[in-house]
């Protein structure tokens, strides 16, 4: 845009004024196009290079390249070119082949232009090995790679060695060790493009470096079951197998066949200049190989790592739709797509036009043409592969969304990456999300919970993208089973979270007959009945004069007789918790106040604050009568009550612990709660809430330039919390223990005892598969606060005697912590909460 | 000179919008000042203006949809300013910038209540920016509106008020 602004400054009025002129139209329109500066027509080309399946994307890098060396002289021209060239390697990874096509032909015309490059690449380079962005490094180097012709002596193979011997020294360090693994990721993923690349007799270097990586890439990593997609015990878990391992086995593979990597797409053979032969690109001047240091040790990054696992949810089917593990282009292709996907999370569409167009980033004829319809694949003839587009990029994209403990964006990211292929090619997507949900839903019951959690939320997401249209008259038959059966529980969580995205009758209209049912009477209702408002409702007439004195915003002098009343009828009855009944017509009377709209009831517990802020102290079981009453009131649409219970976490009103005792011991109901979405939602987001605040707090403890008295406040903060967190997680570890081994009293006590009635083992499960959940967040948590802490500066460290001009400025620790170094952290007010949750 | 900030390879969708950066270029019209940066004021914004709303859609609808992007902070209903009912827009706000930032990539352009809504982000909510500012007490794009919208009061006001005003002039004319 600069450049076009620039362009149309000098001649603005003089071009107007021309117009009157006759027969100057056809002259102007001509010069306009003429006078297109060349770096701005360079810069379109490089920018859209391999974006056309219509043009020959060798062509293209020919003209760019000349165009930029054959005018080198042009300062702007080269500095755009090198920059931009760069700038598609670290965000459009498809394109690198392309980009690395343009240099070779650059360097046979003006080699100059590609020292120039390669300057400009190292100091990216090392700023980036620097700063531990291992993404970006393997991406740096696979256009090394596709360049290995041009480098003297060993070229990239000297760096991969390098890499190498960082990654042993880490491993041998320890055997929990990621940034090895990581190492031999890079060095793995850059193996295949030198040797596609027009370089030759590097054959014995490729193999040299697969020994060496072998050990490190075929040992599972201690942490590999964590990310597991499917629970330990299951059929599938053994069938997933870690990215560098598989992608060891594929490289082996291939060096036994002649390095063919068919999938990867070879523009450098294809460059002609008219109807001559292709040109040698390889013939073109050497160059020194870029000069960079890898830091001894290297530096961990900002992204946290994990082992990586291939997961497909096409490999079950009775056509082969996506490369098997098999063949190299499984991971070649899945690695290149996850990249792209994730680094352009700013633009959906753009990611979703890549997706859409991943056959012109690829040897042509990969694919079958794009939008086959599955069933088309039987008739084509037997040599050809049936690999679908469509189904290879919506792969990509449900890896990320499955991926374990978490992925690198949020979860709705990629749900509308799918949501634009859908927009951008509807015939051909919706297929294949279709098979996608087939799948996923067939492994309801194996696949591990917080992911079919991210299936049920995707799921219903994407629908109400798309008119909640779905075949539900295929699941029909599975309505017969028990209702704890993870099918069954499934279905119900879809249409609750369909129904909290849009409206009850709404969904009813999309269902047919059989699933009517699951949208009772009760979820049409605005407002759900005030139980009080019945007779016989014990304390019926205390209950709705709350409800008014509540509605007419009365004191809470007005509340407390009423309150009294209550209780003392209830002692007088027996009850031995007087407050439960009282706490429990007030907070049935603040929602059913409130339930306009969430701000209503806000708004009424803002109001009530003290009195219910006081009910905690007095009693834990009151605490979670508040839950149970609010769970109560909203008991057909559970999405509001959880909502509101969020926000009464905020307020402290309750805490997270009460929530977690709510669902797992006064509610278990012999584990069959541990079936219900939403209480899974609400475990979740309420750990979820203890877990960023002890983050927050890390964070804070291990900022740099923190001295004491802060550094002891703070250390204080966190030793306390993380005790809280550890308390929070061992009462679910302790109570879904037992559901899971079947020892838990009511499980053993359902039917005739003997533990084997049909839904007990379906119960047992559910249990496991929390157990898993729970236990790796758990893990998870404390993996963050011990590599955080890992540099932080230990409690004692004094601040240096400033020297004496600075004496005035205050430490960078009194600004974030606050003079007393309390952070807000431990204010037990709802904001100081709010503020970090 | 400003050194340049690098640009990306495609457009990123987490800037405000052409509406805000237009609104903030008028308002600087006779000030000779040079042009400031877009993203000034929104640098550490947390609040969105949701537009495109059916008036039918809940607090409850948003607040789903929304919070996949973070925790919400506040949600402000856009009112008509005579009827107080809700007339098709809302303010969104969040703890982070990031998530208000994340909520413009990954929200915007979507459908809520099979609607697509638009996101942008704004530098705050301020009491009395709830209501609309058209002149019948809703949003000024639905007083003009020519096209039949059930989600938003079906024709623009204005233009429902003169059609029936063109009818009744019209009337008997033929005869």
């Amino acid at each position: 845009m600069a450049d076009h602004d620039r362009r149309n400054h000098g001649h603005r009025g003089g071009g107007r004024k021309r117009r009157y002129r006759e027969d100057d139209d056809y002259d102007r329109r001509q010069r306009r196009r003429y006078e297109e500066p060349l770096v701005v027509k360079v810069r379109r080309q490089l920018l859209t290079i391999a974006e056309s399946a219509a043009r020959r994307a060798e062509d293209d890098a020919l003209s760019i390249a000349k165009s930029v060396a054959e005018n080198y002289d042009d300062e702007e021209l080269r500095d755009n070119f090198a920059e931009i060239a760069l700038d598609l390697i670290l965000e459009q990874p498809l394109k690198i082949p392309f980009i690395a096509t343009i240099v070779l032909v650059a360097n046979t015309i003006k080699s100059e232009l590609v020292a120039d490059v390669l300057k400009r690449f190292a100091e990216r380079f090392q700023s980036h090995v620097n700063a531990g962005a291992w993404r970006e490094v393997k991406l740096l180097l696979r256009f090394l790679g596709c360049l290995q012709c041009i480098f003297e002596g060993d070229g990239v193979f000297a760096i991969l060695e390098e890499l190498f011997s960082r990654a042993v020294d880490l491993q041998t360090a320890s055997s929990e060790d990621l940034i090895g693994l990581e190492l031999v990721k890079i060095i793995l993923f850059t193996i295949p493009y030198v040797m596609a690349s027009p370089a030759t007799g590097f054959e014995s270097h490729a193999l040299g470096l697969l020994e060496k990586t072998d050990i490190i890439a075929s040992t599972p990593h201690t942490l590999v079951d964590l990310v597991n997609p499917f629970g330990p015990d299951t059929e599938k878990s053994g069938s997933i197998p870690s990215v560098i391992g598989l992608l060891q086995t594929q490289l082996q593979g291939e060096s036994t066949r002649g390095w063919e990597l068919a999938c990867l797409p070879r523009p450098w053979n294809n460059v002609r200049d008219g109807d001559e032969e292709p040109k040698r690109l390889e013939d073109g001047p050497k160059h020194a190989f870029p000069e960079t240091t890898i830091p001894n040790p290297v530096q961990p990054g900002s992204r946290a790592i994990f082992p990586e696992v291939y997961l497909s949810v096409y490999e079950d089917q009775d056509m082969v739709t996506v490369p098997p593990t098999s063949d190299i282009a499984s991971s070649l292709m899945r690695d290149a797509l996850v990249d792209t996907i994730n680094i352009m999370d700013f633009n959906r569409i753009a990611t979703a036009k890549f997706l859409i167009d991943i056959d012109c980033y690829f040897t042509p004829n990969t694919f079958v043409k794009r939008a086959t319809p599955f069933d088309k694949l039987r008739d084509l003839p037997g040599d050809r592969p049936t690999w679908k587009p469509e189904d290879v990029a919506v792969d990509a994209v449900f890896s990320q969304l499955f991926q374990l403990p978490s992925p690198e964006h949020k979860l709705v990211y990629y749900h509308s990456v799918l949501t634009e292929c859908c927009k951008i090619g509807p015939a051909a997507i919706a297929p294949s999300l279709g098979r996608a949900i087939r799948f996923l839903y067939r492994g309801l019951d194996t696949i591990d919970l917080d992911l079919s959690h991210r299936f049920l939320d995707w799921f219903t997401h994407h629908l109400s993208n798309f008119g909640f249209t779905w075949k539900w008259s295929e699941w029909i038959e599975d309505l017969e089973l028990p209702t704890v059966h993870p099918r069954i529980a499934f279905i119900h969580g879809a249409l609750d979270k369909e129904i909290r995205l849009s409206f009850a009758q709404r969904i009813r209209g999309t269902l047919p007959d059989p699933y009517q049912e699951f949208i009772s009477e009760g979820k049409e209702k605005d407002t759900p009945d005030f139980k009080y408002m019945l007779d016989t409702t014990p304390y019926a007439n205390e209950g709705a004069e709350i409800m008014q004195l509540i509605r007419r915003k009365a004191s809470d002098e007005e509340i407390q007789p009423r309150i009294t009343a209550i209780e003392e009828q209830a002692a007088a009855l027996g009850v031995k918790s007087p407050i439960l009944p009282s706490t429990d017509a007030f907070v049935t009377a603040i929602c059913f106040v409130g339930s306009k709209s969430l701000s209503h009831v806000l708004s009424c517990i803002e109001r009530n604050k003290e009195r219910l802020l006081a009910i905690g102290p007095k009693s834990p079981a009151a605490r979670r009568q508040i839950i149970t009453s609010v769970m109560e009131y909203w008991v057909d649409q559970p999405g509001i009550g959880i909502n509101i219970i969020d926000k009464l976490l905020n307020y402290t009103i309750i805490t997270p612990l009460s929530v977690i005792e709510w669902a797992l011991v006064d509610k278990l109901d012999a584990g069959t709660i541990l079936a219900k979405t939403h209480v899974f939602e609400m475990i979740s987001a309420t750990v979820g809430k203890v877990t960023n605040r002890l983050r927050q707090i890390v964070a804070a403890r291990t900022q740099p330039g923190l001295y004491e008295p802060q550094l002891s406040v703070l250390d204080e903060t966190l030793t306390r919390e993380k005790k809280d967190m550890h308390a929070l997680f061992q009462i679910i570890e302790d109570t879904v223990v037992s559901v899971a081994g079947g020892s838990n009293d009511e499980l053993m006590e359902r039917g005739d005892g003997s533990g084997n009635l049909p839904e007990d083992e379906i119960i047992r499960q559910w249990g496991k598969r929390w157990l898993r959940v729970f236990r790796r967040k758990a893990a998870v948590e404390e993996a963050h606060i011990i590599d955080s802490m890992a540099n932080a500066a230990p409690v004692g460290t004094n601040a240096p005697t400033p020297p004496p001009a600075l004496v005035e400025e205050s430490g960078p620790a009194d600004a974030v912590a606050g003079a007393d170094g309390d952070l807000d952290v431990a204010d037990a007010d709802a904001d100081g909460l709010a503020d970090i949750s | 000179m400003r050194i340049p900030e690098r640009r990306n390879t495609v457009e990123r969708l987490d800037r405000p919008s052409a509406y805000y950066v237009g609104k903030n270029k008028r308002r600087r019209y006779d000030e000779p000042e040079e042009p400031k940066d877009p993203m000034e004021g929104l640098r550490d914004a947390t609040t969105l203006y949701v537009g495109n709303l059916s008036f039918y859609t809940t607090e409850e609808q948003i607040h789903e949809l929304f919070s996949k992007c973070g925790e919400i902070k506040r949600l402000v209903m856009g009112l008509d300013r005579h009827n107080k009912t809700p007339c098709g827009f809302c303010f969104v706000e969040y703890y982070t910038h990031q998530d208000a930032l994340d909520c413009l990539k990954y929200v915007g352009g979507t459908k809520l209540d099979e609607r697509i809504i638009r996101t942008d982000l704004d530098p705050g909510f301020v009491e009395g920016r709830q209501y609309g500012r058209g002149k019948s007490g809703g949003q000024v794009r639905d007083e003009y509106r020519e096209e039949y919208d059930p989600g938003r009061g079906g024709y623009g006001r204005a233009y429902a008020d003169d059609q029936r005003q063109r009818e009744e002039d019209e009337y008997g004319t033929g005869r």
